[in-house]
Formats: structure tokens, sequence, C-alpha cells
């Protein structure tokens, strides 16, 4: 439908896909639709980001433009066309001889992408000797060139290393080299961030910017993330069930979407100016508080230990000390290995820790210490919907439990109460009799906050509760929670790396660093001025969604 | 279940298993013959009308003989492994619940006695506690223990970081519900695919035992005792050994592939 | 790697050790069966036996026969065979060259047989090939020795016309072909069911190297097929074989134990098995400890050659 958007047609698109339809075959039945009808063309020096949840096709679009396509795909109509040539009519030895050189991949997770006994130096040069017929001195020498472009410190050093010894950010830029190594026509990016840290990801960003202005390349960017995609794409197509919903520039589809599924993820992109909490309860004093909260990893000895390596002592916290105030929402951003989630842990009563805390009046200075009535009153809510609960109970068994732990109602009441707290996280009451696997991934965290909110605590400690969600899912889940907490008082541990969730749900936010608590602030004051500097470098390194014109008219 | 049917070695193990179960339960009664009776005049003829299997040494019908030495043959590789999974589980459900130094000490030893081979350490315990077919299936028992142990424990320990599991330990429920509620319905299915695979193999040791006329004594149709006791004229007679030998390789090729079967279908392996 | 890690582990095979003489100890001791009884036979009077167990020294308490030994032991001294009155060492040693001989030979050509076959399968995955493999692989490990060396005599063996000698040893020194000749049959009694697994565990191995992330992005770099597979996959799935054939080295040292009885070879399995007939304890304890130290060391080593292939692998 939104075929004729060429505005510039006096230099034909580098990329141009059109009526591409793509099936999987199934072993039983019918095979399945993934893609329908697919017209997208992208410009040349143009970026065009791909925009859609999980299972919305599109990494099966990019496997298909790549001519990566399992055994059981089935493709029904269309064109992919590089420059003009049907990449669908190539031979597999034509093809081959296309990959990596007019047409290359940057993949999402360095980690595995790397093969693992192979030398990085190496994995950039096969590329060059490949497409360039470069003599192996040549691809060393113009690979440790392309290395040090993509902003590796040592390059010489580099090309000798594994991938085990290089971190995260240095494993994308070897990729991100090997890409651009053969100055292809276009590069299709798969989500090349995801996997990396929050500081780490926006530095790839800004390598994606500097060698895209250098060298004028087009490229595909596939992500699930609008505010990234925003920042990073001229053009962007939103992509659901298979089918391009809109495409246009970030401007057009952005400030002025046409399309309902557009406006949607629009409104469920987290961001900061678009509060969802009322302001927190005035308070005298703390319900909860930590002082000095140190948690050491590895220190263990065993009788046997010396037939062991050597463990490396890692700090997990370190005189971590703050106040959980009656009825707020207080938000903990870091990134991995930070210990927010080892500060949940202690809380949880799940790590031993040493320090106090400080609760209802009454002091606990170690794992031991902390009985039944504290357990009752701060609970937890994990990561993965899909490990948290027991895939071998019902949920009405598994929502039944903390009731019958801690003596919430009589036992004529249980399964009322059950279906109350289904109906309270907005799921049907037949689920009761249903298993984990039957529900989805949101359902599944819904079950979950219910088991949490059942012991009617006080304190809710929610750690990275959305982050394995997809985005619309995300927004409903949090919104859910923000609810269920402003309905019942109960102040909330709301752990996360996505900083644009935490300033839209919490009242203050603690950012941890290494182990060490390095700020607190009210949220308002996130970027007045006297932060401390890593908040900034944190808070600078993530991209603030554009917002769309007339929100209002969704809401 | 309707995904081991689909699997082709599921399916195919299905029926191997249901063939020799049937062998196992029926046997005495299908048997065409007495398995014991001697018949001087049909000493080691070949397949007949009459004897479809052949005759031994001694005139014996060997089908009849294979019927009845199902039994003997199956249910000990099933009661030894049956033994061995659960001296193994308990000990290594108790190592990874307890943890600590009773953990290193129970592992270690496990290491030691894992070093020596299955069959040496079945022939040491069966020869010292005098040969048979019930000191056999003790000693292949004790046998898989360690390694049974092993298992169990890595299972438990897989199972004790989930987050439902820690869910439970921040609730304050107790030890005995987490393991008798949490842990063990989950870590149950890789220990039951194990078990099943471990059945071809103790009957596979259980028929060498027999063989080396250290399991079941004659009279007994143990199937590695027929193999052994034809063993002289196995170069006039071929399929006097031959038989015997086949059904051992069927019934342990069964539980083999309904094993894998079993795993594919608890343990999905992530592919696309 | 480091020495200390090296010194880590050979303590940890020592410890190994050690549990198994216990092991090894208590069976013999504390199991009903009576070595004096068995050497003098059931109608031994209570005073034959008694001199017997005397001149044994059965009669003295568990923990001082086994500490006895354990020192004795440490000092390389095995003590002497019941049986052939002949100190343990001098009967276990040339027993011990004659097994290896064997299990050499039949690991070399299963490692040569098995790990080509499995990648074999493991590329041509669902072609006739694979299936032919996988399925020839099933019934192979569903075999045991003894039903293998049975079914290969009759079939090579058969006097008359037989094709390989049904049993016997010549040394290698003594001819060539002649050790060759012996060795055929029963390594390839040993040697069927371990390449029906090794082959088995390495075609799944390999598929998952195959399916991985990195041979996709290898793929997709454009390199040609054979540049894939030999630089990519290849090197991924050598280390994962080694640990395969590492671990049925275990088996392998269970099977001899048959195989050698069946072919009448010289081995440790032969001497063994008389040593369990005649209640032989120093031998029997002897040659226990020296296969799980046999198979202690294989596994240290594999480690040590899977730490020169694996660059992820250093051992600290």
């Amino acid at each position: 439908m939104m075929a004729a958007q060429d505005n510039n047609a006096s230099e034909g698109p580098v990329l141009d896909i059109r009526n591409y339809t793509l099936d999987y075959g199934t072993p039983h039945g019918p095979p399945v639709q993934v893609l329908r009808n697919v017209s997208l063309s992208i410009r040349p020096g143009r970026t065009m980001g791909l925009v859609g949840e999980s299972g919305s096709g599109k990494t099966s679009l990019a496997w298909a433009i790549m001519r990566y396509l399992p055994g059981n795909a089935i493709e029904r109509s269309g064109e992919i066309a590089l420059l003009g040539e049907d990449l669908r009519t190539k031979s597999l030895e034509e093809v081959q001889d296309l990959r990596g050189r007019r047409i290359s991949m940057v993949f999402q997770d360095p980690g595995t992408s790397l093969n693992p006994v192979l030398r990085l130096g190496d994995q950039v040069a096969e590329v060059l000797a490949r497409h360039r017929g470069l003599t192996p001195k040549e691809a060393r020498e113009e690979s440790e060139a392309w290395l040090a472009r993509t902003g590796i410190s040592r390059p010489a050093d580099m090309m000798h290393r594994y991938p085990h010894e290089a971190s995260g950010g240095e494993k994308q830029r070897v990729v991100i080299a090997t890409a651009f190594a053969c100055n292809p026509e276009i590069i299709v990016f798969d989500e090349p961030t995801t996997a990396l840290d929050i500081i780490t990801a926006r530095q790839i960003l800004d390598l994606f910017d500097d060698l895209h202005d250098e060298t004028g390349v087009t490229a595909l960017y596939i992500s699930h993330d609008l505010g990234l995609v925003s920042r990073v794409a001229q053009d962007v197509a939103m992509i659901d069930s298979g089918e391009i919903v809109e495409w246009g520039t970030c401007e057009e589809v952005f400030v002025r979407p046409r399309h309902d599924y557009t406006r949607q993820l629009l409104s469920a992109v987290p961001h900061p100016d678009r509060r969802i909490v009322a302001s927190a309860p005035e308070a005298e004093s703390d319900l909860l508080s930590l002082s000095g909260i140190n948690v050491r990893y590895g220190d263990k000895k065993s009788i046997l230990g010396f037939l062991e390596p050597k463990r490396e002592v890692v700090q997990g916290a370190r005189d971590v000390s703050f106040g959980v105030r009656p009825g707020e929402i207080l938000g903990i951003v870091g990134e991995s290995g930070s210990g927010k989630s080892t500060i949940a842990k202690a809380l949880a009563g799940l790590q031993d820790f040493k320090g106090t805390v400080e609760f209802d009046s009454r002091t606990f200075s170690s794992r031991r210490q902390i009985d039944r009535d504290y357990r009752r009153s701060v609970q937890i809510v994990f990561q993965h919907p899909d490990a948290s609960l027991n895939p071998r109970q019902t949920i009405g068994k598994i929502l039944s439990r903390p009731l019958k732990l801690y003596d919430q109602v009589p036992r004529s009441e249980l399964s009322q109460r059950v279906r109350k707290l289904l109906r309270s996280v907005l799921l049907p009451e037949e689920y009761a009799v249903r298993y984990p696997h039957e529900l989805s991934g949101g359902e599944k965290q819904r079950v979950a906050i219910a088991r949490a909110f059942a012991a009617e605590p006080q304190v809710v400690i929610c750690d990275e509760i959305t982050s394995s969600l997809d985005v619309s899912v995300q927004a409903a889940v949090a919104r859910l929670l923000v609810e269920l907490q402003q309905q019942t008082g109960t102040a909330c541990l709301f752990i996360t790396h996505d900083l644009n969730l935490v300033r839209q749900l919490a009242h203050r936010i603690a950012v941890m660093l290494d182990g060490d608590l390095v700020d607190l602030f009210e949220t308002p004051q996130a970027s007045a001025s006297g932060r401390h500097p890593y908040t900034k470098q944190l808070l600078d390194a993530v991209p603030v969604p554009v917002k769309a014109e007339e929100p209002a008219r969704t809401a | 279940m309707s995904e081991l049917v689909r699997s082709p070695t599921g399916l195919v193990g299905i029926v191997l298993l249901t063939v020799v179960a049937l062998a196992v339960v029926f046997g005495t009664v299908l048997a065409p013959y007495d398995p014991q009776a001697f018949h001087p005049a049909v000493r080691l003829t070949g397949p007949s009308k009459a004897h479809w299997l052949g005759t031994d040494q001694f005139g014996r019908d060997i089908l009849s003989r294979l019927l009845t030495g199902a039994s003997s043959t199956i249910l000990f590789g099933v009661g030894a492994t049956a033994i061995g999974v659960f001296a193994g589980s308990v000990i290594g459900v108790t190592a990874g619940v307890l943890g600590g130094w009773v953990d290193s000490v129970i592992m270690r030893t496990l290491d030691g006695l894992l070093a020596v081979p299955d069959l040496l350490f079945t022939l040491l315990i069966v020869t010292f506690l005098g040969g048979g077919t019930g000191e056999a299936m003790l000693a292949v028992a004790v046998a898989f223990t360690p390694g049974m142990a092993r298992i169990a424990r890595s299972s438990v320990l897989s199972i004790r970081t989930r987050e439902y599991v820690m869910a439970a330990v921040a609730r304050d429920e107790s030890q005995a519900y987490i393991i008798s509620q949490e842990v063990i319905p989950n870590a149950i299915g890789p220990i039951i695919v194990e078990a099943t695979i471990r059945v071809s193999f103790a009957i596979m040791i259980g028929a060498t035992l027999g063989f080396l006329g250290l399991g079941a004594q004659p009279p007994s149709t143990e199937w590695g005792l027929m193999v052994a006791e034809a063993r002289q004229y196995m170069y006039r007679s071929p399929w006097v050994v031959a038989v015997p030998g086949i059904a051992i390789a069927v019934s342990a090729l069964g539980f083999n592939l309904f094993g894998d079967a079993l795993r594919d279908a608890f343990v999905p392996r992530g592919r696309r | 790697m480091s020495p200390a890690y090296l010194l880590r582990r050979l303590l940890a095979v020592v410890l190994v050790l050690w549990i198994v003489t216990i092991a090894v100890f208590a069976i013999t001791m504390i199991l009903p069966g009576n070595a004096a009884v068995m050497i003098l036979g059931e109608y031994a009077t209570p005073d034959q036996v008694a001199a017997m167990e005397e001149r044994l020294g059965l009669n003295r308490p568990a923990a001082v026969q086994y500490l006895e030994w354990l020192f004795n032991l440490l000092q390389g001294d095995l003590g002497m065979s019941l049986r052939l009155s002949l100190p343990v060492s001098e009967v276990v040693g040339s027993a011990f060259a004659n097994s290896a001989l064997l299990a050499v030979t039949a690991l070399l050509s299963v490692t040569v047989v098995a790990v080509p076959l499995g990648m074999i399968a493991a590329l041509k995955r669902g072609t006739k090939a694979d299936l032919g493999i996988s399925l020839m692989a099933y019934v192979g490990t569903a075999m045991p020795e003894f039903v293998t060396a049975t079914l290969l005599l009759v079939i090579f063996a058969a006097p008359g016309n037989p094709l390989l000698p049904a049993g016997g040893f010549i040394p290698p020194g003594e001819s060539v072909a002649g050790f060759f000749n012996h060795v055929i049959l029963p390594a390839g009694a040993l040697g069927l069911i371990l390449t029906a697994h090794i082959a088995r565990q390495v075609r799944s191995e390999m598929s998952d190297v195959l399916a991985s992330d990195y041979i996709r992005a290898a793929r997709l770099k454009g390199l040609r097929e054979r540049r894939v597979l030999r630089g990519h996959a290849l090197p991924n799935s050598l280390a994962p074989a080694v640990a395969v054939i590492s671990l049925d080295i275990g088996y392998l040292l269970g099977g001899i134990i048959v195989v050698e009885e069946i072919f009448a070879w010289p081995g440790l399995g032969r001497l063994l098995i008389l040593a369990l007939e005649n209640r032989d304890l120093p031998v029997i304890q002897a040659i226990t400890l020296l296969l799980a130290m046999v198979y202690a060391l294989s596994n240290l080593l594999s480690d040590l050659v899977i730490a020169a292939i694996d660059p992820r692998v250093r051992y600290e």
C-alpha cells in the first residue's frame, strides 16, 4: 500500500523488495505464514530501521535478504533486488560470492557469532582473502587497519586474540570491521547492541554513525527499540505479523503515525516525560532501610578446596546504604554486574550479606535472622516469567501457596481468593486450572506479580521484571504493577537497566556501579546539575524516543 | 506421548519393547515346548517347521528357551537399574541438597568409584558375593549407583538455582516442601531418561555375567548363559549362539531407542 | 596451563586411586566370600582354614591388613600372588603390556573409523548416509562384546577354512604380521560397540557445532562451504571428540576383560578372571588399581589435549 513512495527517483534503490511472501512448512499441518507481501526499498546511503516485536518476521526478512533460509522455507512470490539484480534468481555459488562482499551482516550477539577457536584477526582477514583476493599478508595488514578504524585501541594486539580474550564491545567492533571490510553496498544490522551493556551499546552506535558517514554505506537496521531506531535511521518500516504496516522517513512515521500498530507501539515505548505514577505519599521515616550492606561471592571454603582452582572473589555489593519509604517506587539502575540484583537477593533473604537491614523497627544483621514475618512482608518478583513459576504446578496451586503458608485466608475461601488475585492482574479466572506453559510470557509475569501481592506485603522487589518482555507487553505489565502498587500502598523496589522506563515510574532512582551505590535522587532531578558523572553518562547513552504528535488520541 | 510415536526412533523403540514385554509376560505360556525337555533325535538342527529357531546340543527347542528366558534376562536389567537408580538418586539428591562438605566428600568418593570400569566393579562384587542371579543384580545395581548419583546431583543443582525454587526459599517454605514439591518433580525427567538408557547396559552386563558363569546358573534359560552353553557347538550350528545373542541386542536396542526418544521429548534441543 | 594446575590434577588422581584402594579392600574383606575357604575348597577343616588364614594374614583386623598393603604399595611392593607364588608386579607386568597392545590397537582403529563416520553423518544430516550410519551406531551400541566376539568367531574363524585365528597372541617383536593376524578379531569385538557409541556422540556434537551462530556467520561472510567446514566447524568439534573418546576408555577397559577371556589373549583381563576364580587377592587388587589408574590418567591426558586444541580452555 505504500509502494509509491519514491520521491527521489533519480537514483534507484540499493535494496528493493517487492511483494515478497514467505512461508515456513511444518511437518504436521499447514505452512505458517512468516512474511506477507512485503515491499520495501532503501535508497543509497540511507539507513532504514526495521522495527517489530518478537515473532513479527523481522529476522526472517533479514535471512531472506541474505539468502540464508532454512530448508522448510517456501518463497511464495516477490523479488529481492540488490541494485536491480533479483537475488532470488542467483545460484548458491553466486550468493556465496555476494555475501560479505556486496551485502554483509552484523549479528545480535558477538559472543556467539565469532568462532571461539580462531584468532580475531584471522576472522577478519579471511573475508578479505576470499573476496578481494588479497595475499595472507595483505589481508592481515588490511584487517588491522579496519580494526583501527573501528576504534580498537591496540589493533595489532587484538589481531592475535581469541574471542574470549576480548570484551563484548571489542568483539562487536571486530564483527563490524568484518562487515565493512569489503566495502559492501548494503549492511544488515540485526539488533547489534541488544546483547551489550548500556554504555558499550552507546559506543557501538557512535561507531555506526562514524562509519556510516565515512563510507556512505546503505544499511538495514533491525531493532525492537523505537528510541534507538529514531536515533540511527533516516527511514523506518514497521513490521507486525509478517506485514510491513507502514514505512517512510522517521519523521513521518514517528511524529505522524498513520497506522494503529505504530501508534500503539509508540505509546508503549517508555518515555521519561510520560509519567505513569502519582506522586509518592509523604513519609516521615523509611519503611525498609539498609546500612553498610556488603556481599562477596566466591568466598566459600571447601574442605577439599585444594583440589579446586582458586575462585575469584567478587564484591557483589560494597557498603550499600539507602532507605525505602512507605508507598514509594524506588528504582535501582545499573549495568550488568553493578550489584543491583545482588541487593534484591540480599533483601529477599536469598543471599548472605554483612551489614544491617532494618524493617518495621526490627533489625536483621544476617540472612539467618530473616524470619517468616519479614519474608511475608517483603516479596520478590523475578526476571524470567518462564523460570519463576514451577512448571509442574497449576496457576491455582502457585497462587494459593503463599495464602496457605502465611494463613492469609481460611481454607474455605482459598479458591475464591485465587480468583480474586487473577482478576486483580487482569487474567481470566479460568487460568487457575492451567499450567504455566499454557500462558504467554506477559501472562506468566502477571501471575508472578499476583503471587507476590497475595501475601499482602509492604515491600515488593521487582528484579528486571519487564526486561524479557516485548515492548507492548512490557508497558502493560509496568502499568499493572503501578496500579496494584498504588491501590495497596505497597512500596516497590524496581530494579532495571531501562532508564526510560524507570524515569517513567519511579519516585526516586538509585544508581549502582561495580557494587557501589553512586547516586540517589528524586526522579525529576535526573538531569539536574550535580548528578554523579556515571549517572550522566548512563542518561546520555540512552536515546530518548521521539514523541508522536497528539498522543492523547490513543490514550 | 504422541511425540514419542511420531519420532522414528521412538516408534521403533516402542515396537521392540512391546515385543520384548510380550515375551517377558507371556513367554512361558507361548513356548511351544518344555524349554528343558531333551529331544536327542533332533540335536543341533536348523530352523524347521517343528522348531522355528532350531534346537540346541540337547535337542531342546531354542524358541521355547528364548521365550522363557526373556523374563530372567530383561527383568534382571530392569531390576538392577531400578535399585541402582533409587540408591543413586538418594545419594545424589542428598549431596545436592546438603551441599558443603557432605557434598564434597560424596562427590570425591563417587569420582573414585567411577574410575573403576563398570564391568570390573560388577565382577569384583559378584565374585565375592558368590555368583547367581540375585547377587549379579545387586552387583550391577551397586556399579550403577555412582553414575546415577552424579546425574541426580547435577539435576538437583541445576533446578535449585531456578527462579521458582528461589521464590520458594524467599517465601520461607520448608526444606521438605522445596525438595518434594519443587525440586524432585522437576528433576525426575532427566533421571528417567538416563535410567531407560541404562537398562540396556544392565541387560548387556547381566548377559555378560551369565556368559562368564557368574550370573544366572544352569538350568536357567537366561540368554547370556544360553550363548555360553552353546559355544562349543557354534561352528557346527551358528544359530544356537546367534539367536540368543541377537535377542540380547534387540532388547538392548529397544531400551536405547526408547530412551533417546524420551530424551528428545523431555529435553528438546533449541533448534530452529 | 600452570604447574599448579597439573599438580592439583595429579593430586586429584592420587585421591581417586586412594578411594579405589579402600573400595577394593572393602569389597574383598567385607563381603562374605572367605579367601581361605575359596582356596582350600568347601571341605577344608576349620583347622586348615585357620592355618591358611594365619599364613595369608587374614586373621588380623581389616584395617591393619589395609594399612600394611598400602604401605607396601607406596614402596612399590604389590605382594605375592597366592596362586602362582610369584611377585604380583612380575605377574601383572607382562599381562599389562599385552593388554595395552590390544587396547591401543582397538582404540586407534576406533578413533580412525568412528570420528569421520560421526562427522559425515552430521554433515549429511537427514540423508541416506546419515540414516545408515545412525542405524549402524544404534545396533552397534546394543551388542555386548561377548556377542560380537562369538559372531566374529563364527564368521571368520570357523574350523575348516578359518580366515583368522580363533585366539592366541603373538608378540609384535616376534612377528608383526602374526600379531596383526591375531589382534584383528579381539580388537574388532572390542571396537564395534565403541565405534558405534563414539560415532553417535561425534555426530551429535558436530550437529551442534553446525547449528551454531558462528557457522552461520561464517557462511554469511560468503566463505565457501569447504572453508566453513574445514576452517570453522572442524576445529570446534575436535575437543568434544577427544572428550568422548576419553570417557569411553573406561568402557574399553571393562570390555577388555571379556574379550581377552574369549580370545585367550594373555592380558590383564584374562589374568583377572583367573585371579577371581582363585581368590588371588593381591593380584585382584593390583589389577583393579592399575585399570583405575590408566583410566584416571587417560582422562587427565585428554584434558591436556583439549586445552591444547581449544584456546578457551586455559587451566589455571
